[in-house]
């Protein structure tokens, strides 16, 4: 073991200056799978919070709950839903394989779906808190200067709630970045495909010689979620004069 | 004109208004909880009434029997609030051009240069509403509705978050809105002088009822007008031209006018340095009905400046003071004690001296002050 750590800081400057083209692989894949779990969540998210902050229907409260559910669920339980669901044998999955061929299980379009429900929840909660915090007076006043209610939405309503709208898909794309459980059971781990930064830091582990590989890439991981975590917080500066007058 | 008829439940508080309100000012004055604002939400389509029917010149806006209930952004109907609701992401000048960007050109009343003008937003335009002071915001807030081009413009106690000193800087404002735009006003307040510098045209609110609606010197007999009137601060509002400023002796003649006749009486003296009162110049000031003393006569030998000769048209008894109008060009509503009333011998039509110290008359305008 000692010998070994020698190793690992001796040689710690040098595996921080590059990676290889396999590690390259694993960050892009996961970029994308962030960014478009970032993109995918963002509409529904949008929709969910509005719908949980502004209105009142019945059955609400389970609605809220099963939004939810995936924060409190084992991941694997999720990925293992997602499967009995979407995958090719599944219960929804069956019928757009034989209708439009649609596959998604075991392909990187699977992580993306994995880590858009993980991070669902937190995209709709940051965005039902910050348009509980939009005044609807407001809304009341562009009403009445002639602005419609999908118009008031989308020039009152929706900038007001700008900063939490940020934080959930900065939020929706770290968790992204960080998914594990849900992603191994419904995409697999499949290299250049579905292993994202998180799975090949498993992968590596679990290989003999691939300490330096794994360090690299966690030393990456960290970097991502801390960028992560500064850009949120500008966002949230750069708009906050905004709640500050809303309040 | 505009017409309502609603009713609404509230838990305890029940709503049951019928009233046809066709001038171009109206005043809406009422204690707290008495259904002012509700009034106007129901008008803007804000609060939809259990039941009745609201209609702006031939165009039925909420009818509960065919179940028609135009929606709020198509009513046109400009609504400004007390706390101004400026939306706090736009500038000033994309407030103000929120509602005017989506009416068609054809229908737009006012340039933006006219609104800006009348309210002398230009220092502000590029201002976020944070940076603004609260008379600041609430010019916004009646440009903004202006701009909108509304068919009545409904002011929910624009003034009532602001102090004395900013209250003085919006109403030349108003008065302002009032005579230059066509458009017709309801203006809520539960303070009466700022409803009678604008109009003496007034619904009068109680518990949710309409108890008097018509020029107030017409109503004001109704023991209910009154006592709420007087509840809300009834003033006089004196019309007054300045007639020689004397700087140095600080003393100021004014001269009352009346809207028809012209100047009316003996002039009034006020004293007191002030700034800014130039010969020639028209202005408004109030009269607190309790400061006013009647008198058989002229008196001479006191120190009391102003005494106007006017005449008794309207007598009211109430269980503490009496209320007599008096004309005097322009008609004063004078608190006495029904002792004082006795003793006087009042009569409708007896001849009367109105008497009060100069210091009672409080200029409305600020920069007088």
């Amino acid at each position: 073991m000692g010998c070994r750590r020698v190793y690992l800081s001796g040689t710690l400057g040098r595996m921080l200056l590059w990676l290889s083209p396999e590690e390259w692989v694993v960050l892009g894949l996961s970029a994308r799978v962030a960014f478009c779990c970032a993109v995918a969540v963002s509409i529904p998210g949008i929709a969910c919070g509005w719908l949980l902050a502004r209105t009142r229907f019945p059955g609400k409260s389970l609605v809220d709950a099963l939004l939810h559910a995936p924060l409190v669920m084992p991941p694997v339980v999720t990925g293992y839903l997602l499967l009995v669901l979407l995958g090719r044998r599944g219960l929804f999955g069956q019928f757009l394989f034989n209708h439009f061929g649609m596959t998604f299980a075991f392909t990187w379009k699977a992580a993306v779906i994995a880590s858009a429900v993980m991070a669902f929840p937190l995209m709709v909660r940051a965005v039902r808190i910050a348009i509980e915090m939009a005044d609807p007076k407001l809304e009341a006043a562009a009403r009445c200067l002639g602005a419609s209610p999908l118009r008031t939405f989308l020039t009152i309503t929706l900038p007001l709630a700008r900063p939490g709208i940020i934080t959930g898909l900065v939020l929706a794309f770290a968790r992204s970045l960080g998914e594990f459980g849900a992603t191994i059971v419904f995409a697999g781990n499949i290299q250049g495909e579905t292993r994202t930064l998180p799975l090949a830091v498993y992968s590596y582990m679990q290989s003999s010689g691939g300490d330096a590989a794994a360090l690299r890439l966690v030393l990456v991981s960290i970097l991502l979620s801390l960028g992560a975590l500064v850009v949120s917080e500008i966002m949230s500066r750069r708009y906050s004069h905004i709640e500050r007058v809303v309040e | 004109m505009l017409q309502v008829t609603a009713e609404l439940t509230r838990g305890a508080f029940q709503l049951q208004l019928d009233c046809r309100l066709s001038d171009s000012v109206t005043g809406i004055i009422g204690a707290s909880g008495s259904g002012k604002t509700t009034l106007l939400h129901m008008v803007a389509g804000l609060v939809k009434p259990a039941a009745g029917r609201i209609v702006f010149d031939n165009d039925v806006l909420f009818d509960s029997a065919s179940g028609l209930d135009v929606p709020t952004h198509r009513r046109r109907m400009g609504l400004v609030f007390q706390d101004c609701r400026l939306f706090p992401h736009l500038s000033v000048s994309e407030n103000l051009a929120y509602g005017e960007r989506l009416l068609p050109p054809k229908d737009r009343h006012f340039s933006q240069k006219t609104v800006i003008e009348l309210l002398e937003l230009e220092s502000v335009l590029g201002h976020r509403p944070g940076q603004l002071s609260g008379g600041q915001a609430q010019r916004v807030a009646l440009g903004r509705a202006l701009l909108a081009s509304p068919r009545v413009l409904l002011l929910d106690e624009p003034l009532a978050s602001l102090d004395w000193r900013l209250k003085q800087q919006i109403m030349p404002f108003l008065r302002r809105v009032r005579d230059v735009t066509p458009i017709p006003m309801l203006y809520v307040s539960h303070d009466s002088k700022e409803i009678l510098d604008l109009t003496d045209r007034i619904v009068v609110l109680e518990s949710g009822k309409v108890v008097g609606a018509g020029p107030v010197m017409d109503i004001i007999q109704d023991p209910r007008v009154l006592q709420q009137l007087r509840l809300q601060g009834l003033v006089n509002i004196l019309p007054l031209t300045v007639l020689s400023h004397d700087g140095a002796a600080g003393l100021t003649r004014l001269q009352l006018r009346t809207p028809v006749a012209g100047p009316c009486g003996e002039p009034l003296t006020v004293s007191g340095p002030r700034l800014g009162v130039t010969a020639g110049r028209e202005i408004h000031a109030t009269l607190r009905p309790e400061d006013i003393a009647l008198g058989g006569s002229a008196i001479t030998g006191v120190s009391i400046q102003n005494q106007i000769k006017g005449r008794v048209v309207r007598l009211i008894h109430s269980p503490d003071r009496d209320v007599c109008v008096v004309d005097v060009g322009i008609s004063l509503v004078v608190e006495i004690s029904p002792n004082g009333a006795k003793a006087l011998g009042l009569e409708v039509g007896s001849p009367i001296w109105c008497l009060f110290k100069s210091s009672a008359i409080q200029y409305l305008d600020v920069s007088l002050s």
